[in-house]
């Protein structure tokens, strides 16, 4: 996996306890725009580097007929989804 | 009674840690620790100040403090960072929220160094030594950034030993060990010896912590005055003051401003000056206080620096009426030197919960609502959102000083 860091636009779904669970999204990919369906998420974590907390995503979806894993983060502050690695 | 325990964690080279985990989080993928790296200052302007460098910089012999022009001259591709007062903030409060599951007592003792009180905690968290690893591997995990922690049995000892050997390590300097780990130390490494503490010593031939503990107290108190017997014994490792857990009482509030050019002009001076007192009104008034002392400082061209002050008989926190006594201050010392740097300060604080009316000055019924609605304005819309007509055209800025305008930050103290 690579790091892009790039903001995304992101639908998701929160729990009663108020976790994002993120459902898809729209990138951009060399001018275009794609939308990834989340097959699956495989892990979830929080990470406070620099006092900034941040959820982890790491999921998997089927892109072009391959399955891909990749990585999203939640910046809680600013409230921004990000697509970290893929 | 068990001995005390006190832990001092202390930021390695801190405003550069915080500004590179933040960047790593953003998902850059140079670390600006790798690299000759400076926070401080205007990157386009290039004015300022090194605030904190990194250590490939060591190289090019960049020294904090430097002007970035001189910096920039040593090392020509050194990145320049303009720092971020609001991410330090926010760096040393998840810092202090690690601490505080070690330890109900922890003092913060500037942005990026606190005291925690480890004193019976080992049947938690284990052996000093091994708790100082835990905490220590913890941040770097959890927050990203490198701290050094020093273990002794008072503050003094572990800011000390927190200082020895940089980044990433834990130090312990208990009284036992003081002979060996802190005599040979050159004497300016012990806290509140000064650069002019440091002067006189050194021409009465003490330059070692360990020459200054051999000295007779009465010799340094007849050149030190009563500072003298309190580095004679902080040099013997004897300090006893508590890990504070509160903020320290506040005994006076200034602002001061370097202007980027020499200030000649009596009227340009006034408007300087009412820039800072502005910031320090606000601050007064957030506090809760008057002030009855009011003070001018500033420095020329030939970095001779002149102070005045004067008593009030009524107290205050009105921005107008401490801006006039400033002026005034200012219009009996200065000679129309040219200026470089300009500071006001208030002092003999009192709280304003009811305010004793003077005969002889004016109603302040009217400056006061004034001033509270310029406050609020200001909290709520930035402080740039109302300005003073006179700084129209005038090339100064309205506001000056501080770190962060609208709230607290913590700053450098001598009060351990």
């Amino acid at each position: 996996m690579k790091v892009v860091m790039q903001p995304i636009e992101m639908v998701a779904r929160f729990t009663e306890e108020g976790l994002p669970r993120p459902v898809k999204f729209k990138v951009q990919f060399e001018g275009d725009s794609v939308v990834i369906v989340i097959d699956r998420i495989l892990l979830r974590k929080e990470e406070k580097i620099a006092g900034n907390p941040m959820l982890v995503f790491r999921c998997q979806s089927v892109i072009n007929n391959l399955l891909r894993i990749f990585e999203l983060k939640y910046e809680l502050n600013t409230c921004k989804w990000f697509l970290y690695k893929i | 009674m068990k001995r005390r325990i006190i832990f001092h964690i202390d930021v390695n080279s801190a405003y550069l840690s915080w500004e590179a985990a933040y960047r790593l989080q953003q998902g850059e993928s140079l670390d600006i620790r790798t690299i000759p790296a400076v926070i401080g200052g205007d990157p386009q302007t290039r004015h300022g100040i090194v605030l904190a460098k990194s250590i490939p910089t060591k190289k090019y012999d960049i020294k904090t403090g430097e002007t970035l022009y001189s910096a920039l001259s040593k090392c020509p591709n050194l990145l320049i960072v303009r720092p971020n007062y609001l991410l330090f903030r926010q760096c040393s409060e998840a810092l202090r929220d690690v601490l505080k599951e070690y330890s109900p007592t922890i003092q913060q003792f500037s942005i990026d160094e606190y005291f925690l009180d480890y004193t019976a905690m080992e049947n938690l968290f284990g052996e000093p030594l091994q708790a100082a690893h835990t905490i220590k591997e913890r941040v770097k995990k959890e927050l990203g950034f490198t701290v050094n922690i020093g273990i002794s049995t008072n503050k003094l000892l572990a800011k000390i030993s927190s200082d020895f050997q940089k980044p990433d390590k834990v130090h312990t300097l208990f009284p036992e060990e003081i002979p060996t780990k802190m005599w040979p130390l050159p004497v300016e490494d012990l806290f509140l010896v000064g650069s002019a503490t440091t002067r006189k010593l050194h021409a009465r031939n003490i330059h070692t912590i360990g020459e200054l503990a051999g000295t007779d107290p009465l010799y340094l108190r007849s050149f030190l005055k009563s500072h003298g017997l309190l580095i004679w014994n902080y040099a013997h490792g004897r300090e006893n003051s508590p890990v504070r857990p509160g903020a320290i009482p506040i005994k006076g509030i200034g602002n001061s401003t370097t202007t980027s050019f020499d200030v000649e002009d009596l009227h340009e001076a006034h408007l300087v000056l009412l820039s800072l007192v502005e910031t320090m009104c606000t601050r007064l008034r957030h506090k809760g206080y008057l002030a009855q002392l009011v003070a001018v400082s500033f420095r020329t061209n030939e970095f001779l620096n002149y102070s005045h002050q004067r008593k009030l008989s009524f107290s205050t926190d009105s921005t107008n009426e401490i801006w006039e006594i400033a002026c005034q201050l200012l219009d009996e010392l200065w000679q129309g030197q040219p200026l470089r740097h300009l500071g006001v300060r208030v002092g003999e604080l009192c709280q304003n919960d009811f305010i004793q009316p003077a005969f002889f000055v004016r109603d302040r019924v009217k400056e006061r609502k004034i001033d509270r609605a310029i406050d609020e304005i200001r909290e709520r819309f930035g402080a740039q959102a109302i300005i003073r007509s006179s700084y129209l055209h005038s090339g100064l800025k309205p506001i000056a000083g501080g770190v962060i305008t609208e709230e607290e930050y913590p700053m450098m103290t001598s009060i351990l």
